[in-house]
């Protein structure tokens, strides 16, 4: 066994040995490190940094340069061709040329017309380079003599531009503009020009110079000097170490490595679907007739001072159209159009007698008839007519058919179980409203009241709530097949409101038909 | 080299790519060597240094002023060793050692006469259980127990390990100090 002492010597003697052990990582750890926190703030913002890498602006430096040497040899052998085109001019150095240059036409007009030939040959002599200058003053003094029209002021000449100077800027240009429009009257062109400005600057020079003498008006030549020596000044341009660098700053999203894939659409569920359907139903108008005929309650032979009736629920049918749009996966909104035809009978509530006429009526006829705005109606009971002339409330069962017409527009709002399924079940609820088309009630001795929506008793809108449950099988891709279980109830009266009779319709119904989605 | 070890957490937890790098230079080497010890060649350490970087400058701001900086940094290091060594599967195995000793104990060494990069190396050529059970307990200072629950393995294999990590260390620094006594002490390695 060993001493522990003996053990803490071994730990201890590695422990100082390496505990304090240092070795140096080679360099790529660190550029690997590096790279991978450059790789993670990328990541936070996905934009890499384009516009920072120099790599990026020489180029584009090189694309510049490139169309500005071509722009300037494409505008020089256009210029080659009509030597009347000034030289890559600008519309705005012409004007402030020609403006310049207006004020000392008077001058220029009353002075020699061969002095202001003689000015513009000048200045094409001011601006040579001083390489390209000699052949361009050869042919400059070519054209002057063959000019010849004044060697007077061939003489006083001075070819400053020759000697050249090395400050070329575009203030100098304008200065060398100005200068050269001042100079005008005392025939001396004073032009200083860089040494390094581009041959093609003399050629053309050159090309105007030889044109100018062709002109003898004096302004025209002088003017497309001035103009070409702007011109030149502006293309001799700063070196691009010198330019402004704008930046714009661009977010390009950027990833090289990501696959761009197509999300694969699932079947994809129909955004809007038509339906037609048919509903046989149970209508049930649920028909009250509030109080009794006035008559009556009045009456003290009477044993009634209110009715009693019930409606009962007749075979009816209703025609739907639905338009529906599927707001998502589950959720869907669907409006209709229906008609409603329900039929109702009502039972009992008491039988009127006109002790006038011996006819007999239904207390909901008499009612009805009493509501209705003809003045001439036969049951006028509600000036106490009945009453007083001894009419007889008849206590006694007798059923009426009372059938109503309704145009419904339904919003309802669907949950889809299952939307994807073959069979899928949808939960329904939303608002109703009844449009009043038209109500007959058929006495059991034959004669039918009709009301019209424009008799002003029944509301011409009610409001009912309905909900629903439907069946929807798939039968193909676009079309199913529905069946759907529908309750309606009235929320309003059917009634005005200030009527004696109160009606609240329901309806239960199924209906069966077929949808076809877009 | 003199630093301000708060300033230099404060730059790392603004993402200050300059404190960054001092921090790796300030504790790169340090950390580089701890790499070493639990790998088995350099190309594998500068991976786990790589990655325990990266942990460090994501998990600088979990880094509080309460214990010295450097006994965290290690720690980051030492746990980035162990999952490096986890995903390759090496401590999947490790089990009890029956020590055959043949009675005869090594003769003790004094690590001064080695250079450091031998002492590295006879670690290295450890068996990897081994290596890396000598180099939690006997550098790091962990207990057998700690160890157990760090690597998932029992105390008794913790401790066997050891133990035969230590014979194994004994024979290889006696072999090499014959060497190193020998003519061709001036191996290069």
């Amino acid at each position: 066994m060993m001493d522990p002492s003996e053990i803490n010597n071994f730990e201890d003697q590695w422990r100082k040995a390496l505990k304090e052990a240092s070795e140096a990582p080679p360099q790529s750890v660190w550029e690997g490190i590096e790279a991978r926190l450059d790789q993670q703030e990328d990541k936070g913002m996905i934009l890499p940094l384009w516009w920072q890498s120099p790599k990026i602006w020489y180029a584009a430096a090189s694309i510049a340069a490139l169309l500005l040497v071509g722009g300037i040899w494409y505008s020089n052998s256009k210029n080659g061709i009509k030597p009347n085109v000034e030289i890559a001019s600008t519309q705005t150095a012409k004007e402030r040329a020609t403006a310049e240059s207006d004020s000392q036409t008077a001058v220029a007009v009353n002075s020699a017309a061969a002095a202001s030939a003689q000015i513009a040959s000048e200045n094409n002599v001011a601006e040579y380079s001083a390489k390209s200058g000699k052949s361009a003053n050869q042919s400059n003094r070519e054209v002057l003599a063959a000019v010849k029209q004044s060697e007077s002021n061939v003489s006083p000449t001075r070819q400053n531009g020759v000697e050249g100077n090395s400050a070329a800027t575009i203030a100098a240009a304008k200065e060398a503009d100005n200068q050269a429009t001042i100079d005008k009257n005392s025939t001396l062109a004073k032009v200083d020009k860089s040494p390094s400005a581009p041959i093609n600057k003399a050629n053309s020079n050159a090309v105007i110079a030889t044109e100018a003498p062709e002109n003898t008006n004096s302004l025209v030549p002088a003017t497309a000097i001035a103009e070409s020596e702007m011109a030149l000044a502006m293309l001799s341009a700063l070196p691009y170490s010198d330019l402004d660098v704008h930046m714009q700053k661009r977010y390009i999203f950027f990833r090289p490595d990501l696959k761009v894939e197509e999300p694969v659409e699932p079947l994809k569920s129909r955004d809007y679907y038509a339906a037609l359907s048919l509903m046989p139903a149970s209508f049930n108008p649920n028909l009250k007739v509030k109080e009794a005929p006035l008559g009556f309650t009045n009456q003290n032979l009477s044993s009634k001072k209110s009715v009693s009736g019930t409606s009962e629920s007749g075979v009816s049918y209703a025609v739907q159209t639905q338009g529906g749009v599927k707001l998502s996966k589950h959720w869907s909104l669907e409006m209709g159009v229906s008609y409603l035809k329900g039929n109702s009978s009502y039972e009992g509530g008491g039988y009127v007698l006109s002790a006038f006429n011996n006819r007999s009526a239904n207390v909901l006829e008499n009612a009805l008839a009493g509501l209705a705005p003809t003045p001439n109606n036969a049951y006028q009971d509600k000036n106490g007519f009945f009453a007083n002339n001894g009419a007889l409330y008849i206590d006694v069962a007798k059923t009426v058919s009372n059938n109503y017409q309704y145009l419904q527009l339904p919003v309802q709002a669907g949950f889809t179980i299952y939307p994807e399924k073959k069979l899928s079940y949808s939960v329904l609820g939303g608002m109703m409203a009844n449009f009043f088309l038209s109500n007959e009630l058929e006495s059991a001795s034959g004669e039918i009241i009709t009301t019209k929506a424009s008799d002003e008793i029944y509301r011409h809108m009610n409001w009912a709530a309905t909900t629903g449950l439907r069946f929807s099988y798939k039968l193909s891709s676009k079309w199913n097949a529905n069946l759907t279980g529908s309750y309606q109830k009235s929320v309003t009266s059917g009634f005005r409101s200030n009527q004696s009779l109160d009606s609240r319709p329901q309806l239960y119904g199924v209906s069966w038909g077929m949808r076809y989605s877009f | 080299m003199t630093f301000n070890e708060q300033e230099l957490v404060q730059g790392c937890k603004q993402r200050n790519r300059t404190a960054q790098r001092q921090l790796y230079d300030v504790f790169g080497g340090k950390l580089f060597a701890i790499c070493l010890r639990y790998t088995k060649n350099r190309i594998d350490a500068e991976d786990v240094l790589q990655d325990a970087f990266i942990k460090i400058y994501e998990n600088i701001d979990s880094f509080r002023n309460d214990s010295p900086l450097e006994y965290w940094l290690r720690s980051v290091v030492v746990n980035t060793a162990l999952n490096h060594l986890r995903q390759q599967k090496h401590l999947k195995d490790l089990d009890d050692i029956d020590l055959h000793h043949n009675g005869i104990a090594d003769k003790e060494v004094t690590l001064g006469d080695f250079q450091l990069r031998q002492l590295m190396e006879v670690i290295q050529e450890l068996p990897i259980g081994c290596q890396t059970i000598f180099n939690l307990y006997a550098i790091e200072g962990y207990q057998h127990n700690e160890i157990a629950q760090k690597l998932g393995i029992s105390e008794g294999t913790s401790k066997s390990q050891y133990a035969r990590a230590r014979g194994l260390l004994q024979q290889k620094l006696n072999k090499e100090k014959r060497f190193n006594d020998g003519s061709v002490r001036d191996k290069q390695f």
